[in-house]
């Protein structure tokens, strides 16, 4: 297993810097540059536009630019912010605990009920629940999320009023109420929305992965015999059935580890959430280079590791397979 | 009967408001201290130095921290802020040669952090953001100082290489703390950046990246007892829609730089107000009067080789008397915008001059007396055009940015005017960084390779370097310049380029406005721009908001230290 690993891991490092190459090239394909910012400023002269230029480096062939970022990179420099000029670390620090908040209790939540549910409707499986399961899992999965979102603030938050107060239900974004103390009941209500928009598309997913996967299991010959040998129905369901049918499951929740770092672009911006998300589509429409880079190449190692912990995790939990 | 149910709405309300604790509406006096306003901002500041970042968003933020010496006031004229007066000839603050201008500083200035400002600070200014290695953007007028002195703590002499026309302007945006910054070389990398220190009525408390910036009441404000709220939160909200929504449920006081479509939404809103003003912007067509063909002529080459359809005047004319700008801004702006005329439409040079009237029959007329006859399909074809070759279709390529819904639209009804007088609009939007590229990006307005682009830009307050940069027969964009100067329509007018001279060595401001208007005259007669419509800037605030006074020149925060709840 550690050779597996070990071979794995050297795989990955001519895939990396093969995507960091692509992506810096597409990055400077595209039409415009972070100059443009300055392109409509008649306070700038032509002389402080190239000095500037050639400060930030940008003068440079688009290999040379490369090459020099890729040598930075390797003395473990990601560089600055063009933008802001901060250390993009900083930059990505600043956002990466507020998308692992909202993303770690969405995911918490999504399990909660996408796990006992999918169970129940694939041990009733064809019932009415099971269709009504299925059909809103469908539904779930088929809404487009950011007009989900949209209807979420105007039921909770624009139409629906607190009877006594006439405060809104739910807040319509941000993470606290602005100006107040700590209070954990205001993060709370915070979450409320976003979570639920989290929710219902990941609810869906994991529904349908759930029932697919137990369906499987309790078709087995062994789930026969466990109930053949008098077993009490419930014992087999845990025991023997969901244990089995949850190794897909986990190896899949491996998978949203690089998710846990991207962060949700639509539910972010919706949601005035100050997380991953927003910071890469900003970075984008700054072309800050530097910054882009860092989130996209971080993302890219993150599911790399993620999918080798999948297989990892399977290998583990699964004692028939085994990696060559 | 209709007092008695006022009456028992009222104790209804008021037990009501008991109940839940709530009393509403409590009036408090005018210029009561205490209270925190928030203000909605749809775009973060990339950073809080308005020598290295260009946004407006950065400045909406420093306007409530750092000060200059003078400022805008809502007319567009000149204030002193930590300046006592504004340097004039008659009080001695300008030399006769106009090259050294004297600022006294008002006495027991403080920085935010209790430290005393001095004429060092004002040197300092200059010192760190004309340094080459700064990495500012905004360098305008320092290069050319040659030397600040420092009589006394509270004088400051600032004497230029040669005389620079916006010197007034020189230190609008802001004076830098020596003690509380860092080396000019590393200025980007300064931790100022981020936590300016000022002498504003605010300072900063912390900032939450993507979310929130708090300013709170800067304790060494000179004129106590201002300012009168106790804090300011800046809200970052993802787009200019969430901004809205917010100040409906009242979420936020202000939310900042409205579009007229917001308007009519937010109006009916019980408790929130819409402040509009005309701003300095000029939505307008700028016309390529030379060949597209090539690549960045200077202008002899120009004049040689015009554009073979824009390069005659009356064609120009003919595409301007046939756009029904009063039409425009009724139907696409709500009738908030104000039609085109030059690019000083207001402040204090302001020239006025006639909206062009809409009459397509006239314009027809001057399109056939320019060689363009009723070609087959309703487009005209030159027959005997001045430029053009017998035979060519009257057909222009009109571009704009994309994704600007109000320009699309703009762009729809153009095409449509057009057709009527016999000429063919066809479209190529490009994005934004495209079409306002740089040379060396290739970009084609600068490379003078256009035919009509419809853009909105504004000349400062002081308008010096817009109209300079924009209508000098100098200032064409070429090769053998680097590329600088926004002449793209490659315009050269003698007329223009005297008065553009006697405005730019001028220290009166009298003598530069007739200047200015002598040449927007010509502007206006030669159509190498063509104004379509002046937008308004607008911004809405909640009612318990007291003391804002919209001013276009500056910021929404300009006047915070006079700002009060109701």
């Amino acid at each position: 297993m550690a050779a597996y690993t070990g071979r794995r891991l050297l795989q990955a490092i001519p895939l990396l810097v093969l995507i960091s190459l692509l992506v810096f090239v597409l990055l400077h394909l595209i039409p415009g540059g972070p100059m443009a910012a300055y392109g409509n400023n008649p306070n700038m002269t032509a002389a402080d536009f190239a000095r500037l230029e050639h400060d930030l480096g940008l003068d440079a062939p688009v290999h040379v630019q490369y090459l020099r970022w890729l040598g930075a990179l390797l003395r473990g420099d990601w560089g600055y912010s063009l933008a802001s000029k901060r250390p993009v670390l900083v930059e990505i620090g600043d956002r990466l605990p507020n998308t692992i908040y909202l993303l770690s209790i969405s995911l918490a939540v999504t399990l909660g009920i996408a796990i006992p549910i999918g169970i129940l409707s694939a041990v009733r499986q064809y019932s009415v629940l099971d269709h009504a399961v299925t059909t809103v899992a469908f539904a779930g999965q088929s809404v487009p999320i950011f007009w989900f979102g949209l209807m979420l603030i105007i039921v909770f938050h624009v139409v629906l009023r607190n009877p006594i107060s006439g405060a809104p239900l739910a807040p319509g974004g941000g993470m606290y109420t602005l100006g107040e103390p700590f209070s954990l009941l205001d993060r709370l209500h915070h979450l409320i929305l976003p979570v639920s928009m989290l929710a219902v598309v990941g609810t869906a997913t994991y529904t349908r992965y759930m029932r697919a996967s137990m369906l499987e299991v309790i078709g087995q010959d062994y789930i026969r015999t466990a109930h053949a040998k008098g077993m009490p129905a419930r014992r087999v369901l845990w025991h023997h059935a969901f244990r089995n049918a949850a190794i897909p499951v986990v190896t899949i929740l491996a998978l949203e580890v690089p998710v846990l770092f991207n962060g949700a672009v639509f539910t972010e911006t919706i949601f005035s959430w100050p997380g991953m998300g927003r910071l890469f589509i900003e970075s984008a429409f700054r072309y800050d280079y530097a910054l882009l880079m860092a989130i996209i190449l971080i993302g890219a190692t993150l599911t790399i590791v993620s999918n080798l912990l999948a297989d990892i995790a399977y290998a583990y939990l699964d004692p028939r397979i085994h990696y060559g | 009967m209709r007092s008695r149910r006022r009456f028992c709405c009222s104790v209804l309300a008021a037990v009501a408001a008991l109940l839940v604790g709530f009393p509403p509406g409590l009036a408090f006096p005018q210029g009561t201290r205490g209270g925190t306003i928030t203000f909605a901002l749809y775009q973060e500041p990339e950073l809080l130095n308005r020598y290295i970042g260009t946004q407006t968003a950065l400045s909406e933020v420093t306007t409530f921290i750092v000060e200059g010496l003078v400022d805008y006031n809502e007319k567009g004229e000149f204030f002193p802020r930590l300046a006592t007066e504004i340097p004039t000839r008659q009080n001695g603050g300008v030399s006769a040669d106009g090259k050294s201008i004297t600022y006294h500083l008002r006495e027991g200035l403080k920085w935010s952090d209790g430290e005393s400002v001095s004429c060092e600070d004002v040197k300092f200014t200059w010192q760190a953001v004309s340094h080459p290695k700064s990495g500012a953007a905004y360098t305008s007028g320092f290069r050319d100082i040659e030397r600040v002195e420092c009589p006394s703590p509270t004088t400051v002499v600032v004497v230029y290489k040669t005389f620079y026309a916006p010197y007034l302007d020189q230190f609008t945006r802001g004076i830098l703390p020596k003690h509380a910054t860092g080396d000019p070389a590393e200025m980007t990398r300064w931790a100022y950046n981020r936590k300016p220190v000022g002498t504003g009525p605010f300072a900063l408390l912390e900032w939450v990246s993507g979310d929130h910036i708090t300013l709170i009441r800067n304790r060494f404000y000179r004129d106590s007892p201002k300012p009168f709220l106790n804090a300011v939160i800046i809200r970052v909200t993802p787009s200019r829609e969430v901004g809205t929504q917010l100040i409906k449920t009242g979420e936020v006081d202000i939310v900042w730089d409205l579009i007229e479509a917001n308007v009519p939404e937010l109006r009916p809103v019980p408790g929130v107000k819409i402040g509009a003003a005309p701003g300095p912007n000029a939505e307008r067509l700028l016309l390529n009067l030379a060949d597209p063909a090539l690549d960045g002529p200077p202008a002899a080459e120009v004049a040689k080789r015009p554009h073979p359809i824009l390069g005659d005047v009356r064609v120009r004319e003919a595409i301007e008397l046939g756009i029904n700008k009063q039409e425009i801004n009724e139907k696409l702006l709500f009738g908030l915008a104000t039609p085109g005329t030059n690019e000083l439409h207001i402040g204090w040079a302001k020239c006025v001059t006639r909206v062009t009237e809409y009459s397509p029959d006239r314009a027809r007329q001057l399109l056939d007396q320019a060689g363009w006859k009723n070609g087959p399909d309703g487009i005209r074809v030159a027959q005997g055009a001045k430029f053009a070759k017998d035979g060519m279709r009257l057909r222009l390529k009109l571009q704009t940015t994309t994704g600007n819904k109000l320009r699309e639209q703009v762009e729809q009804l153009l095409i449509d005017y057009m057709k009527q007088i016999g000429l063919e609009f066809y479209i190529e939007n490009v994005p934004s960084p495209v079409l306002f590229g740089s040379w060396s990006s290739g970009a084609f307005r600068k490379h003078g390779q256009f035919d009509v682009v419809m853009y909105t830009t504004n000349p400062d307050a002081d308008p010096h370097s817009q109209i300079e940069g924009y209508f000098a027969s100098w200032k064409m964009p070429t090769a053998a310049n680097g590329g600088d100067g926004f002449n793209y329509a490659r315009w050269s007018n003698q007329v223009a380029d005297d008065n553009i001279k006697l405005a730019g060595s001028s220290a009166d401001l009298s003598v530069r406005k007739k200047a200015y208007c002598a040449a927007m005259d010509e502007v206006v007669k030669d159509r190498p721009h063509i104004y379509l419509y002046g937008r308004s800037q607008i911004h809405g605030y909640r009612e318990r908001l007291q003391g804002w006074v919209l001013n276009v020149w500056t910021n929404v925060g300009w006047n915070a230290q006079d700002w009060s709840l109701k």
